[in-house]
């Protein structure tokens, strides 16, 4: 395809993306001067220098995002769920405050606003930016997101987010019930734009934790697109997982860019299990700003008819003294496919650092397929690095073990794709939220 | 029970079993032995319904049904169990999941109702004691990171959960010390009876003092040579495999 082309289709997209902010900013009236608006029209005018990524990006040299980007997307809105509904969607066992948004919207009547554990707080968005203690931090970050130069994403959530929120953790808390956040996509009939918006900024000694789920309800098979912007602060010696357990519907486009920034001897561990979804494609990454930090990331992916699942994982290693651990795992049956792009920079003033990556995958049909890259890159003499990556079938000699068993050829094959994915699932802490994974997966392999 | 005739099996196109013929009756236990490469394995694993083994003549009936025809599941829910010489190991399949899925397979073959968790629990306390195993063993991943010895428990472990009516037990004693060579005779021993048969491939005479088989064969060069009573397999003992194996080549 011509440049020129791809430049028309592209500003047409943009053009599509411009009218509909029109149309959402004049439904605006009366919030046109918060600063929360600045942000959003900052975010908007980035399409004015930024393009949409195409194959020819070399991160995106596997996965187009063309599809969604020629629907004619639309706003949110609200969409009536019932208390039943969200209930079926709870994580059983696990006891967390609920914050349910439908199609991107918050329900206030499902959610338990007033529940917040105590040592967190959840803000709106716009109201921190207007609150003393927190508002230079959250402008920062949402300037950091319009400002991010390898895609438009993360610019375009923050002009569109309607009920984005600031979970805070306070100092020296720690919380041991998490918040879980329940997306939940409803049928609307049209191509819907969503935009989640998560700010995390956790105190100096802090430990807490957030689980997002996305889900979508029977009849939401029309495509929509979920475009998620998460920006992680972790204060010093400060411990903070995020887990996302992504079932969206066949027909969604998931991007998430997610970031965490570490101060000195804090810890950030990132869970995502990516089971539902189209076209998914994660960006992951981590800045270091202190010494001492650990920074684990764990990843599962499931990709059966023709989904494709694509993660970029990213850690730069900066300072001297930190830990990072990667385990991304996942499955590529019929015609799924896979991307794998796991990038660790360990310069040269990192010394003693200690970064694990490893990525496994299964492809178990002719027509699946899975392009992984590790890149280690390493200027520093003293440090303990490794990397691996692996592609291959079910081990036929354990099928056989377990079918001398009795067990049927399928039973065997779950059982050790199973025992395959749980191997990165059983890192989570939150025995609860691990139990639900499994059984999510469990599920999908039948 | 089992009548294996004139069983002729390829591996990559080289013979490996060239016309063998053996007749198990229900209750009776039958030994074979032979030296290193003679094709003990392949017919446990041909048994066992391994696919690499191309069997290109010769038919084998189980209780009057072509074994050769059925899958390998069917014929562990039909009663078939081998005990593997060299047992997998399976990272991240825990022992018990995959010993109830096994158990219950086989019962729901049978027309059996699933167990229930407090019977099933019961059944594998009470099986993991008669093999002499650890309940803690349940917990860990299949067989990965399990002492040769102690695979080999949990090979006799699953024969006493699923019950077989014709246990193949492929060297089961390699690699015992004294105490596991009397539990596994043990074991044996236990589930003798009238209508469960065992065919236990061996290379000492030591196990045979403890299970005293109705019949002993001599296996070589893809061929049963000799059959004899349990005298036999002390002769060979004694003597090695040569005379056996100077008989044979007389008689080609
Ligand atoms: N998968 C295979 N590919 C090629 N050759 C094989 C394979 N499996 C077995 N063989 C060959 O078949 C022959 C018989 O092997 P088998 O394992 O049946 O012997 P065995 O009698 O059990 O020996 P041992 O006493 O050492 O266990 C050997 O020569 C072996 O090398
Ligand atoms: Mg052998």
């Amino acid at each position: 395809m011509s440049t020129a082309t791809l430049q028309d289709r592209y500003a047409e997209v943009k053009d599509r993306f411009r009218s509909l902010f029109n149309v959402f900013e004049g439904a605006l009236n009366g919030h046109r001067d918060q600063p929360m608006h600045t942000l959003r029209k900052a975010g908007i005018e980035r399409l004015d220098v930024m393009d949409f990524p195409t194959r020819r990006d070399e991160n995106w040299k596997y996965t187009s995002l063309n599809q969604m980007l020629r629907l004619p997307l639309q706003d949110s809105y609200q969409v009536e769920v019932d208390a039943a509904t969200i209930d079926g969607l709870a994580i059983p066992g696990l006891d967390a405050a609920r914050i349910v948004l439908v199609n991107g919207l918050l329900q206030t009547e499902l959610s338990d606003l007033d529940k917040i554990p105590e040592g967190m707080e959840l803000l709106p968005v716009d109201q921190a930016l207007e609150d003393e203690a927190v508002k230079g931090q959250i402008s920062e970050m949402l300037d950091a997101a319009v400002k991010n130069d390898h895609n438009p994403f993360s610019a375009l959530n923050v002009a569109f987010a309607k009920n984005g929120f600031v979970l805070k953790v306070k100092a020296k808390a720690v919380v041991e019930k998490p918040v879980h956040i329940i997306h939940l996509a409803a049928p609307t009939g049209e191509p819907v734009f969503i935009n989640p918006l998560l700010l995390v900024l956790t105190g100096a000694h802090s430990e807490g934790a957030v689980v997002e789920t996305y889900d979508a309800l029977p009849g939401a098979d029309q495509a929509y697109f979920s475009n998620i912007l998460t920006r992680v602060h972790v204060g010093v010696n400060a411990h903070f997982h995020h887990y996302r357990i992504q079932n969206d519907s066949a027909a969604a486009t998931v991007v998430s860019n997610i970031e965490a920034h570490q101060q000195q001897d804090s810890t950030f561990s990132s869970y995502l299990v990516d089971l539902g979804g189209d076209v998914v494609r994660n960006n992951l990454s981590t800045i270091l700003q202190g010494q001492n930090t650990m920074t684990n990331y764990y990843g599962v992916y499931l990709a059966k008819g023709k989904q494709h699942i694509d993660n970029q994982t990213f850690i730069d290693h900066a300072l001297p003294h930190c830990g990072s651990n990667e385990l991304y795992k996942g499955i590529l049956d019929d015609r799924g496919r896979g991307v794998f792009n796991g990038k660790v920079i360990v310069r040269q003033d990192a010394q003693k650092t200690n970064a694990f990556q490893q990525n496994s995958s299964l492809v178990l049909s002719k027509t699946a397929e899975m392009d992984t890259k590790p890149q280690l890159e390493i200027f520093a003499d003293d440090v303990r690095c490794s990397h691996g990556a692996t592609i291959g079938q079910l081990d036929e000699s354990s099928v056989f073990y377990l079918r001398s068993r009795g067990l049927s050829d399928l039973q065997a094959r779950q059982l050790l794709q199973q025992a395959f994915l749980f191997d990165v699932v059983e890192n989570m802490p939150l025995e609860a939220v691990k139990d639900y994974a499994e059984q999510l997966i469990e599920k999908k392999l039948k | 029970m089992l009548s294996i005739k004139d069983l002729k099996v390829n591996i990559e196109d080289k013979a490996i079993l060239r016309g063998l013929n053996l007749d198990i009756k229900p209750g009776e236990i039958h030994a074979i032995m032979g030296p290193n490469g003679s094709g003990k394995s392949t017919l446990a694993n041909v048994l066992a319904g391994r696919e690499e083994y191309e069997v290109t003549d010769g038919s084998v009936t189980f209780e009057g049904e072509d074994l050769l025809d059925m899958d390998v599941d069917e014929r562990a829910q039909k009663g078939v169990f081998l005990a593997f010489q060299y047992p997998v190991e399976i990272p991240g399949v825990s022992t018990a999941t995959f010993l109830k899925s096994a158990v219950n397979a086989v019962r729901e073959a049978r027309g059996e109702e699933e167990l229930k968790s407090i019977d099933m629990l019961k059944l594998l306390r009470e099986k993991t004691a008669m093999v002499g195993m650890d309940q803690k063993f349940l917990q860990r991943s299949l067989n990965e990171g399990f002492s040769g010895g102690e695979k080999k428990r949990n090979e006799m472990l699953q024969m006493a959960l699923l019950e077989p009516k014709l246990a193949v037990l492929d060297e089961t004693d390699s690699g015992l010390d004294i105490d596991a060579l009397k539990i596994v005779a043990d074991v044996v021993n236990q589930m003798r009876d009238a209508n469960r048969s065992f065919l236990i491939v061996t290379h000492y005479q030591r196990l045979l003092n403890y299970i005293v088989p109705d019949h002993v064969h001599v296996l070589v060069n893809g061929r049963i040579v000799k059959s004899g009573d349990k005298s036999l397999a002390l002769k060979l003992e004694d003597q090695g495999y040569d005379w056996v194996k100077g008989e044979a080549a007389l008689a080609e």
